[in-house]
């Protein structure tokens, strides 16, 4: 009954201003696809962001996710930037994953495919070691990966990801080399950590906030300390200059009209300020960083830049 | 800590938390024995809708969906020699032969005990060994879980069936399909022709449905209304005091499956159908009369059914404590924690011991309930509709399959390569390549190279990385004696034989 | 009696032996463009299956040269052929012209096509297969499924 009611009134809304169809949007549920299953990181933030867009829409506005898992995202992220650019369609983002996909596979969609929504997680790498290893700190690690080239053992998650540009990172400024091991998933690599099957990891703040205890966390790939564990300290307070992460986000096909742009940006602006959102975010292991519009688009364009930049000196596959 | 099991335990016993149990159960069992249904789907089905309810009533429906589906499977395991999960597999071995005697009954009498048997020794080692197991699966690094998988994959030679050629063409099968998808180590693609949808590989869901369910299926439609088949009338079903006293000479079995199936759990990546067709072997091996097995041993279903079911909340073990899930349920399973802000990790038992202890004893009286749920009344009904008349029940088993593979993912290419398994799986059937080494080497093959490669990595190349602790060189001694076992016995027999 | 040279190559697992032969062969061709472990264990297991197929081949030309009849595959081909090709099309179907369509035809259709041609049943099972299916995912978890891609969606 309910549910006929707010159909009417959609309907009758809908006949009242036929001439400036536009101006009320959302008439519909806006489709947010997630290239991951339900319950993955992404899926999560999406799913727990999903009711505060809604209030910032308005109160009509309704959002449906949609999970279209497979090939670690791009089948969802294609959709997208296949669809329709009415802003009906959303998908979230991943960086640099998304970008490093157009790079090592055959992809339909390149930087321009879509309109930038916001970026709402930065989720900072970390460097870890077992504690097994003996390497406790920053300076023994690099010690011991300069006397001993490839000695130590890196377990991360798969290559072409934020691990794996953290590391490329690190080498690069240490100028060391380590023995990668790419595991499927951070999970695994943090098990074979703990185990001390591997020497040291790299990993996302979130993955090893519950496993402080066990593993000897060296520093955060940030410029300030992360809100989300502060007794960390950041590379660049040990003289390191690193800084990566994975992020998450939102966009939109490209070409979407300048007003439901505009409309989407501003309830994506808000969250940064809901004191709701951030604790729902950091629940469940979400450190969230807002990144809206030019902004975002830039941030992907110079993380593209970056991958391309390792593809072609140190290809990974 | 084990107060807080105690503490948890009121909450589980709120009307809401303890009903979502028992739809759980019931849902679980109809998912399981609905072929083409699994639980991997029904809990990825369910993920998103727990999303709004609170976190045990949630968490309680999952494990009784698991709970109930991994006995559901084994109805029509029994019943159509058509497993509802990939753990059923095993089952099929002496449940079908038993049901063709006119055992049917009997027999999923005894897989509805096995299962709560193995449910709930399961439940306690969550309960009570959490953190001591946990460590134990920190030992199992790339090279330890290789030379898992090859134990696992050795037991292949119990499976080959009377051509042992046609055994290994099944065999070399299944561990090729393993390795269609991107490259474990670079990620590039292997045999996906460009199409990303096989660039995760191929899901053993998938081949599960097609392989077992449409032979099947088809013969149902090529000898139309013939009646030769299981119907309840036939099933022989007798009260459960009655069958439980033929039970009595399992507990060997019973404790050996439990033991087999929580260790499996506790290893991430095998699952349920490893550690039934291993429990399967050991009880075989052991037995005093092997040469009855295959042609409906009632203990045969017994040792599958509570292997399948001891490794449900074992391997959440691994989930909970390290994140990293024993089985595809309990990845899916994982996935249902993290909706609702459990982190996994040594923590989430100091932040959340509400939660966390009142899941576990969800498991336990899931697998409790079980045995009332289950039993004859469920059995029976499910019996029944299985006795459909034969096009009516094909049509309605290919809707099921449709849905089974296109919910997972939620897409059609999967329900095509479905379909294409099916054809294979329906040539090999007719000409009698058997089917249990291609779901073995698919669910074993692709884990031993990934571990393997990671293991070599490493070791910086060096193969003597394998062989370089105990742990190790146990796993290698124990494959040897699988192997090498059976024919010295063999040897021996006929030797003395001769004497 | 020895069998003609022409059933003596059609026997099923002559032919099964041969097709995997060429299937695997034809895999075998992008192992090469692999990197050498990449390709390893899928090259070994299509070699595997290669020299398995070739040994399958030559034991059931020994039977057939012993004149041992094989089994053919099925009494009435025209019936599994028939059966597989309604799935592939159930399967296709739902894919182009939806979901709820496609089974509320099928059901019916191939139970009455293979044998069970009661009006009343059929209708009765149609209603509780899609009504349960529609209740359960559709109405109970809010699952879609495909509404066809002939009609743009």
């Amino acid at each position: 009954m309910l549910k006929l009611m707010h159909k009417t009134a959609l309907v009758g809304a809908m006949i009242l201003t036929a001439g400036a169809a536009l101006a009320e949007y959302p008439e519909r549920p806006i489709e947010v696809i997630v290239g991951y299953s339900a319950g993955g990181g992404t899926d999560v933030m999406a799913r727990t962001a999903a009711p505060f867009i809604e209030r910032y829409l308005g109160e009509d506005a309704s959002i449906v996710v949609k999970n279209m898992p497979g090939a670690s995202g791009q089948i969802g992220v294609t959709e997208v930037a296949n669809a329709d650019p009415d802003g009906y369609t959303l998908g979230t983002f991943n960086l640099p994953g998304m970008m490093a996909r157009t790079i090592d596979r055959e992809a339909d969609y390149d930087r321009d495919s879509f309109t930038y929504l916001a970026n709402v997680v930065n989720d900072p790498n970390v460097i870890v070691t077992s504690t097994g290893s003996g390497l406790d700190t920053l300076d023994k690690l690099i010690a011991e990966a300069t006397e001993n080239p490839f000695a130590v053992t890196v377990g991360m998650s798969s290559l072409g990801g934020d691990d794996h540009f953290a590391l490329i990172k690190l080498q690069n400024a240490t100028e060391t080399e380590f023995t990668i091991v790419p595991f499927k998933g951070s999970a695994p690599a943090r098990t074979a950590l703990l185990g001390g099957h591997v020497a040291m990891g790299i990993l996302n703040i979130s993955e090893v906030a519950e496993f402080q205890d066990q593993l000897n966390v060296l520093g955060v790939a940030t410029q300030e300390r992360s809100p989300f564990a502060p007794d960390l300290p950041t590379f660049q307070e040990q003289g390191l200059d690193l800084v990566n992460g994975s992020m998450r986000g939102f966009v939109a096909p490209a070409g979407l009209p300048e007003d439901i742009q505009a409309k989407l940006m501003d309830a994506f602006s808000q969250l940064s300020s809901d004191q709701e959102f951030l604790d729902a975010m950091a629940a469940t292991a979400n450190p969230v960083e807002v990144v809206t519009g030019e902004e975002f688009k830039q941030l992907t364009s110079d993380l593209y830049d970056l991958a391309e930049g390792v593809w072609e000196t140190t290809p990974w596959n | 800590m084990y107060a807080d099991l105690l503490n948890a335990l009121p909450n589980v016993f709120a009307w809401t938390n303890f009903a979502a149990v028992i739809i759980g159960v019931i849902a679980g069992i109809v998912v399981g024995a609905m072929p083409g249904l699994s639980a991997t789907m029904a809990i990825s089905v369910l993920v998103p809708f727990t999303f709004g309810l609170e976190p045990l009533v949630a968490l309680g429906l999952m494990a009784g969906i698991y709970n109930g589906a991994m006995y559901g499977g084994a109805i029509p395991a029994v019943l159509l020699r058509i497993p509802g999960t990939p753990a059923a597999v095993a089952t099929t071995f002496d449940g079908y032969p038993m049901a063709q005697k006119g055992e049917g009954g009997f027999a999923l009498q005894v897989a509805v005990v096995s299962s709560a048997l193995g449910g709930i020794a399961s439940a306690f080692a969550l309960m009570l060994l959490a953190p001591p197991l946990s460590r134990v699966t920190l030992l199992f690094g790339p090279s330890e879980v290789f030379w898992v998988a090859v134990f696992g994959l050795a037991s292949i030679i119990f499976l080959l069936g009377g051509n042992p050629i046609k055994g290994l063409i099944s065999a070399c099968f299944g561990v090729f399909v393993s390795v269609i998808g991107s490259d474990p180590i670079y990620g590039n693609d292997r045999f996906t022709f460009g199409q990303l949808e096989m660039l995760d590989g191929i899901n053993i869901v998938i081949l599960l449905v097609g392989l077992y369910a449409l032979p099947p299926v088809i013969d149902l439609l090529e000898t139309p209304l013939k009646t030769d088949g299981v119907n309840s009338s036939k099933l022989g079903t007798e009260s459960i005091w009655k069958a439980l006293p033929r039970m009595k000479g399992f507990g060997m079995t019973w404790l050996r499956g439990s033991f087999i199936g929580i260790w499996i759990g506790i290893l991430p990546g095998a699952g349920g159908s490893m550690a039934a067709f291993m429990s399967y072997n050991e009880a075989r091996r052991t037995s005093k009369t092997p040469e009855t097995w295959g042609e409906g041993e009632p203990e045969g279903v017994a040792a599958a059914e509570v292997a399948n079911n001891a490794d449900t909340a074992s391997a959440l073990i691994p989930a909970l404590t390290l994140g990293i899930p024993g089985t595809a349920v309990a990845a899916v399973m994982l996935g249902g924690l993290l909706v609702h802000g459990l982190q996994p990790g040594p923590m989430l038992f100091r932040d959340n011991p509400d939660i966390v202890f009142g899941f576990m004893w969800q498991f336990l009286f899931g697998a409790i309930l079980l045995v009332l749920l289950g039993g004859s009344l469920a059995t029976n009904s499910f019996a029944r509709l299985l006795n459909l008349p034969r096009p009516l029940l094909g049509s309605v088993i290919i809707v099921l399959m449709l849905i089974g593979v296109y919910s997972i993912h939620g897409r059609m290419f999967d329900v095509y390569l479905m379909l294409g398994f099916g054809a294979i799986g329906w040539v090999m059937d007719r000409l009698k390549f058997p089917l249990p080494p291609v779901v073995l080497g698919l669910i074993l093959g692709g884990f031993a190279e990934e571990n393997l490669r990671l293991a070599l990595r490493i070791g910086r190349g060096d193969p003597m990385v394998l062989f370089q602790n105990t742990t190790s060189l146990i796993l290698v001694a124990l494959t040897i004696a699988v192997i090498v076992g059976p024919t010295l016995k063999k040897r021996f027999v006929d030797g003395r034989k001769k004497a | 009696m020895p069998q003609s040279r022409k059933s003596r190559l059609t026997r099923p697992e002559t032919l099964t032996a041969f097709g995997i032969v060429v299937v695997s062969a034809g895999f075998l061709i992008p192992t090469f463009e692999l990197r050498a472990i990449s390709a390893l264990l899928p090259a070994a297991m299509l070699i595997g299956l290669i020299v398995l197929s070739v040994l399958l081949l030559v034991y059931d030309q020994r039977k057939a040269a012993n004149g041992e009849e094989s089994q053919p595959m099925t009494q009435s081909p025209r019936r599994v052929i028939g059966a597989f090709l309604l799935i592939v099309t159930y399967a296709l179907a739902t894919d182009f012209i939806g979901f709820y369509v496609s089974t509320v035809t099928t059901i019916p259709l191939v139970a009455w096509l293979f044998g069970y041609r009661s009006p009343v049943g059929l209708a009765i099972a149609t209603v509780i297969v899609v009504g349960i299916i529609w209740a359960i995912f559709d109405f109970g978890m809010s699952q879609e499924f495909p509404a066809g891609r002939f009609w743009g969606h």
